[in-house]
């Protein structure tokens, strides 16, 4: 083999990946050939620094919420989905609200989001593990309720993204952060009701999040029709 | 879907090392029924090593490889049906987040209405600083500056130890144009590292 050609060859001798056929001459060559030498050698020195490059990344700590948040979302879409045939984009989309409404909807999140801490703070999970047991009945009229919730919740959303115009953003980070608050309370229940399918205090939990869900965008809607 | 307990290492290069089989199979049932706290788990498992590829794969833009990395666990999320068990959790999230980088370069091709060549190194980061011969960078900052078909191939064989058919299969490309790039990555690293000349327009060989 001509200098020309081994030096093609290089890259897969460095990195072991050359035939045992071609890898004898090769070695012979690098042996006697500086050129050659230097490159394998400056080749070995690269592979070597990427070896020592980390493994290992830590990721900024909001990455795991915005994830666990784009879960819900399409977890609500996807059961919202088994009951009506539009997919609200409401989430996807830039949507205002009016600044007279901001000190409207920052009232309502605070009450919504005390609530929620408040439903928490009784439901330790001490008491959730001791919890009734629903019934086959009970379980049935849930999901009937659930898809009931979900499809209001899904109109509403539709009829919010219908009407972005205008709004203040503070405003609208406000309400955003009022539904995250609930849509992660509704992702928390969801989670441990699958782990604990008829547990009766984690539907009840489940129902509780979905009014309020349902109410603040009620409350919304109303307020962006008035202004 | 069969979920065997067959987490095996057989394909892909890097199962994270502390992988418990048994715990992540568990996981992957869990998340499957809908326990997103089950998920959490094998993100806080497996997030490092998908974010330092996404690092890497995103030229060292922490905030691109941070919403590249957000795709891959959203997709992981929805696919977790697909998972077959036939390969280690952390090598299928691998793939997923190069296939996941590929579709999104794709879509950003297409709403730019601009194809950037794997060949172009003019429009790319590190690209004015690729004919610096006497500026040497860290190993970190090297790897960014390289045009992307040569950081992708770069990251993928000498980071992640994929082999070039496999890296050839999931980048829709021959092995020949793997090694091609592969040969201009090191040959432009050495450049850039050392300080020496770079060779020509893409390297002595092309």
């Amino acid at each position: 083999m001509t200098h020309e050609v081994i030096r093609h060859l290089l890259d897969d001798y460095v990195t072991g990946e050359l035939s045992e056929d071609a890898r004898g001459p090769v070695a012979d060559h690098v042996a006697v050939c500086e050129i050659c030498s230097a490159e394998v050698e400056s080749l070995e020195r690269i592979l070597a620094r990427a070896s020592e490059l980390p493994k290992s990344i830590e990721p900024p700590a909001e990455a795991w919420s915005n994830i666990r948040t784009a879960i819900l979302r399409e977890e609500n879409s996807a059961a919202a989905h088994s009951t009506r045939t539009a997919t609200p984009a409401f989430w996807r989309r830039p949507w205002v609200v009016t600044a007279a409404a901001a000190a409207a909807v920052a009232v309502l999140s605070s009450t919504i989001t005390a609530a929620y801490l408040n439903s928490r703070s009784h439901t330790s999970s001490a008491s959730i593990t001791t919890s009734e047991t629903a019934t086959p009945a009970t379980l049935a009229a849930f999901t009937v309720e659930e898809n009931n919730y979900l499809r209001q919740a899904s109109a509403l959303q539709d009829l919010l993204d219908q009407q972005e115009t205008a709004l203040a953003p503070e405003t609208v980070a406000q309400l955003k952060a009022s539904l995250r608050t609930i849509d992660e309370a509704i992702l928390e229940a969801r989670s441990a009701l699958a782990r604990d399918p008829s547990n009766k205090l984690l539907i009840e939990m489940l129902s509780t999040n979905y009014k309020q869900k349902v109410d603040l965008l009620r409350r919304s809607t109303e307020m962006t029709r008035g202004t | 879907m069969k979920l065997s307990a067959v987490v095996s290492d057989s394909i892909g290069p890097f199962p994270s090392p502390t992988e418990d089989k048994t715990a992540t199979l568990d996981c992957i049932r869990r998340a499957r029924a809908g326990d997103v706290d089950a998920f959490e788990v094998l993100y806080r498992e497996h997030s490092g090593r998908v974010y330092a590829l996404c690092v890497r794969l995103k030229a060292g833009d922490r905030s691109n490889a941070t919403e590249l990395m957000q795709d891959v666990f959203i997709k992981a999320w929805r696919r977790l049906e697909t998972f077959r068990g036939d390969c280690a959790f952390g090598s299928w999230l691998h793939r997923l987040a190069v296939n996941t980088m590929l579709e999104n370069a794709r879509s950003d091709r297409r709403r730019s209405a601009r194809v950037l060549s794997m060949e172009d190194t003019s429009l790319l980061p590190g690209a004015a600083r690729s004919n610096s011969i006497d500026l040497k960078m860290d190993m970190e900052e090297a790897v960014a500056s390289l045009p992307r078909g040569a950081r992708t191939a770069f990251v993928l064989h000498d980071v992640e130890g994929y082999q070039h058919q496999e890296i050839a299969e999931q980048l829709g490309v021959s092995v020949g144009t793997v090694k091609a790039q592969l040969h201009r990555a090191r040959r432009l690293l050495r450049a850039r590292l050392e300080g020496t000349k770079e060779e020509g327009n893409g390297g002595i060989d092309e």
